[in-house]
């Protein structure tokens, strides 16, 4: 039984500094009860743990083919993860990645159909722009209430991942439905508009470049730019900020009309770069996921990359570990969420600390 | 429960309590009676409030005790005082909005079980409330409830579980003048059942119309324990701000030049939507410091923040050189040559977890000077942070170091440092020494100083006026919301201006 007293006596204080050393205790610690708790999973499933690692770590990272196949399929994953990133640095909460990925993907289609007759030189960027610029739009709409009405972007930008879902759905089994095709899914786009490759015989498509560019793009303006201090002095101390004249309610609304832009990037890559058509079932949750990569990567721009590429491999190795050892795909969004779990934690133990208050002398 | 101590008076012998090298209270000793209304009277950071949590058992002193009867008791939580009895108000007020004010009351006392009987709950606090003659809607919910109500309930709390001592801190600092009127014709009833009450109050007259007793506390000590009828006003102003010798700051006398910022019939609400400044008008020249004096919650910050625009004002203008700013944006402001120090330096003036040299730019980060088209310019950021470092005498290791690890000295410096290299025309400084240790004290006083002797005006927020009467050119004091009164510096009278403080006009 623990005292009234005694909970009363105990303070959570955060810690005037750590040692780096001590913080890379902790954090291997937190990847190894991630990597227990994982095992225990694997064995409710029925499979040989080693095995089930062996085998998604070789389908993710194991070969030349293997590990082209996870930059693929990192790549729209990094461009949602740095679009939290950059909108979390301010605390500003844009939870719609998601949606802002599938506008993007609309907005890329119609504008490879309607400019069609364009050569793939031109075409590719302006579809690229276009992308960003519907993406754009749909950070709009929580930015502009947010400035106006001081409505909740979280609230907003998660309504509107839903609204564009079913928008998505009625395009691709109506107006822009395969007239072939009975399922909900659009026609090819114009081959003229498919991103060229970077690796022959690949499925590696210029989408990962753009990626790699708005990574660096985004600790440059971070770091260096003016709006990019602005940002994160809101993030840090909005009230500071506010008495020392910074446009608090402009600074939040580029930043969620810029996270959104890049995350609409992501919807272009994957549409032109890589499925080619609209379905519905084309994206994975990359705009949730990337929220989890971008906290995992302390919302540094630099650290996003490689992280996106680590769960990209897990998802990718998920494959074969299905297929060689029975465990079902969906475990890689297991240990998505227990190593974020573990590494919160480590977070928290590392920064603050637990201390007694004695009242006694 | 608590029977026992029916009789018995608290007894506070030899309290000692400190915070680190700070002593909050010294060696204080006390004697609560029944059926009498103590008051503890002092300025800010005088240690009443510390006082009343040993007493709530919120603290717990480093040496000596409060005694009941003849036994010391221990009181190592709220808990057991209220078990002796010992009820609490406290100035910002604990209840839940969504709830009614029975609820509100109740909540708490249920001791266990899942029902319980709201019925005879209401009967019993109906009673209370026509005992004391307490007017108010006991279904409302207490979001409905006016201030003055909502300390209805907070005081119905403590008379419904039964309390021998009621400690008030600071009842009226939110009260308008009928419910501090109501609140007292309360208090005097409890007062005529047999209750002990100890009012914490820097309010003069209020001292004066109330109390049986007064306890003057000033900088930790206890001054004297006085019965109301042998003092006057004047005494315990006398008492409260003291007389020690003014601080010695060498001041050049200097002929003030035009006037820079005038504030006319100035009105500003504060977060309560309350009037917090009445109808203010002030001129600021150049070369020339201006004290306010006055004890917090006065309607100092919402004065100050009107002037730097993060509070809109309500009626009234401000304008320098003649050119009017009222409600205009902070950014704005600044480009008027108007620098602030604010009053809390951590949460409004800092960035703590970015470096020294991002906290020397914040708000000047798109100065031309800082600037390359959308870029910041690195090279003479760090050249003009490493000035900063070195002629203000922040001690850091880099320019780089996160703010957060230096001392509270250092970061006072950071801020002066931004400020004042902007070579600002009107400072506008809110408690600059608060929780400042002597020699960063001084500097400051230097650094104020030597901005005015540079052509700079300089309006001065203090609650200490040791360093008001040694800084300041004139100084007014400011009282609710009101300046009560305007003196030049060396023709001012230290009890005049703690009588204006406690409110008191001749």
């Amino acid at each position: 039984m623990i005292s009234r007293n005694f909970l009363q006596s105990i303070k959570f204080e955060r810690k005037p500094y750590v040692k780096p050393l001590w913080k890379v205790l902790y954090f291997s610690l937190a990847l190894v009860a991630a990597l227990l708790v994982t095992v225990l999973l694997m064995k409710m499933a029925g499979a040989d743990p080693v095995e089930g690692f062996m085998a998604l770590i070789s389908g993710g990272f194991g070969g030349g083919d293997e590990l082209i196949e996870t930059l693929v399929r990192s790549t729209p994953l990094i461009l949602t993860s740095l679009a939290v990133a950059i909108s979390f640095r301010g605390k500003v909460y844009n939870i719609g990645a998601e949606g802002q990925l599938l506008i993007g993907a609309l907005a890329a289609y119609w504008a490879s159909v309607n400019f069609s007759w364009l050569s793939t030189v031109i075409l590719v960027p302006v579809t690229i722009i276009i992308a960003f610029l519907g993406g754009a739009l749909c950070g709009f709409i929580p930015a502009f209430l947010r400035a106006k009405f001081q409505t909740d972007e979280i609230i907003v930008t998660i309504m509107l991942n839903y609204i564009v879902t079913y928008l998505l759905s009625i395009l691709v089994s109506g107006p822009w439905q395969d007239p072939n095709s009975s399922y909900q899914m659009s026609p090819f786009v114009p081959e003229a508009a498919w991103f060229p490759l970077i690796i022959h015989d690949s499925r590696l498509h210029i989408g990962f470049l753009v990626a790699l560019f708005v990574g660096g793009l985004l600790y440059v303006i971070l770091t260096k730019t003016t709006f990019g201090y602005e940002l994160r002095t809101i993030g840090a101390n909005r009230t500071a900020a506010k008495f020392k004249g910074t446009n608090i309610s402009r600074t939040i609304f580029l930043s969620l009309i810029f996270s959104a832009g890049i995350a609409g990037l992501a919807g272009a890559g994957e549409l032109l770069g890589l499925q080619h058509r609209l379905r519905m079932d084309m994206f994975r949750g990359d705009g949730y996921t990337g929220i989890i990569v971008a906290i995992l990567s302390g919302l540094n721009p630099l650290a996003v990359v490689p992280m996106s590429v680590f769960f990209g491999g897990l998802a990718n190795g998920s494959t074969r570990m299905q297929i060689m050892t029975g465990v079902p795909t969906a475990l890689i969004y297991a240990i998505e969420a227990i190593m974020m779990l573990f590494l919160l934690i480590a977070q928290v133990i590392s920064n603050y600390e637990i201390t007694r208050v004695r009242h006694d002398q | 429960m608590g029977q026992e101590i029916s009789a018995a008076v608290m007894q506070v012998k030899n309290l000692t309590k400190r915070f680190g090298p700070l002593i909050a209270n010294d060696n204080i000793s006390l004697e609560l009676h029944p059926g009498e209304i103590h008051c503890l009277l002092g300025e800010n950071g005088a240690g009443k409030s510390t006082l009343a949590s040993c007493l709530y058992g919120s603290y717990k002193p480093d040496s000596g005790g409060v005694f009941i009867g003849d036994d010391e008791v221990d009181l190592n939580s709220p808990r057991d005082a209220i078990k002796f009895g010992v009820g609490l108000v406290h100035q910002h007020f604990v209840l839940v909005p969504a709830l009614t004010v029975i609820e509100n009351v109740i909540v708490g006392t249920i001791s266990s079980g899942i029902k319980y009987d709201v019925k005879k709950a209401k009967r019993e606090i109906q009673s209370v409330c026509e005992a004391y003659e307490i007017d108010i809607d006991l279904n409302a919910k207490v979001w409905q409830l006016s201030v003055g109500e909502q300390q209805w309930v907070e005081i119905l709390k403590v008379l419904y579980v039964g309390v021998k001592l009621l400690i008030l801190d600071e009842p009226t600092a939110s009260l308008t003048l009928p419910e501090t009127v109501k609140l007292f014709s309360i208090l005097k009833k409890m007062k005529a059942e047999n209750l002990s009450i100890v009012l914490i109050t820097h309010k003069l007259r209020e001292v004066m119309e109330i109390a049986d007793k007064v306890t003057v506390l000033r900088k930790g000590k206890l001054i004297a324990t006085v019965p109301r009828s042998k003092v006057t006003e004047k005494d315990l102003a006398e008492m409260m701000v003291g007389r020690e010798v003014v601080l010695q700051i060498s001041k050049d006398t200097i002929e003030p030049g035009g006037e820079l910022l005038q504030i006319r019939n100035l009105r500003v609400e504060n977060d309560k939507g309350k009037e917090a400044i009445k109808n203010i008008s002030l001129i600021l020249r150049e070369k020339e410091i201006l004290g306010i004096a006055g004890v917090s919650g006065n309607g100092q910050r919402e004065l100050f923040e009107a002037i730097i625009g993060v509070r809109k004002s309500i009626a009234g203008q401000i304008l320098v050189n003649d050119t009017d700013i009222t409600r205009h944006s902070p950014r704005e402001i600044m480009k008027h040559g108007i620098a602030h120090i604010p009053e809390d330096r951590i949460h409004e003036g800092l960035l703590t977890d970015f470096s020294v040299k991002e906290n020397l730019i914040l708000g000047y980060q798109r100065k031309p000077d800082f600037c390359k088209g959308l870029f910041m310019d690195a090279e003479r950021i760090a050249g003009y942070a490493q000035e900063c470092v070195k002629s203000f005498g922040i001690d850091t290791p880099s320019i780089e170091h996160p703010a957060r690890f230096l001392s509270g000295g250092n970061l006072q410096r950071i801020i002066l440092a931004r400020e004042f290299s902007a070579k600002p025309r009107c400072i506008i400084a809110n408690q600059p020494t608060r929780g400042l240790d002597v020699a960063a004290c001084e500097y400051v006083y230097h650094l104020l100083l030597e901005e005015r002797r540079c052509g700079a005006g300089i309006l001065l927020f203090s609650e200490d006026l040791q360093e008001l009467l040694g800084l300041a050119d004139r100084i007014g004091v400011i009282y609710e919301g009101q300046i009560l009164d305007l003196f030049a510096a060396d023709e001012v009278e230290l009890e005049q201006v703690g009588l204006l403080m406690g409110g008191v006009q001749e």
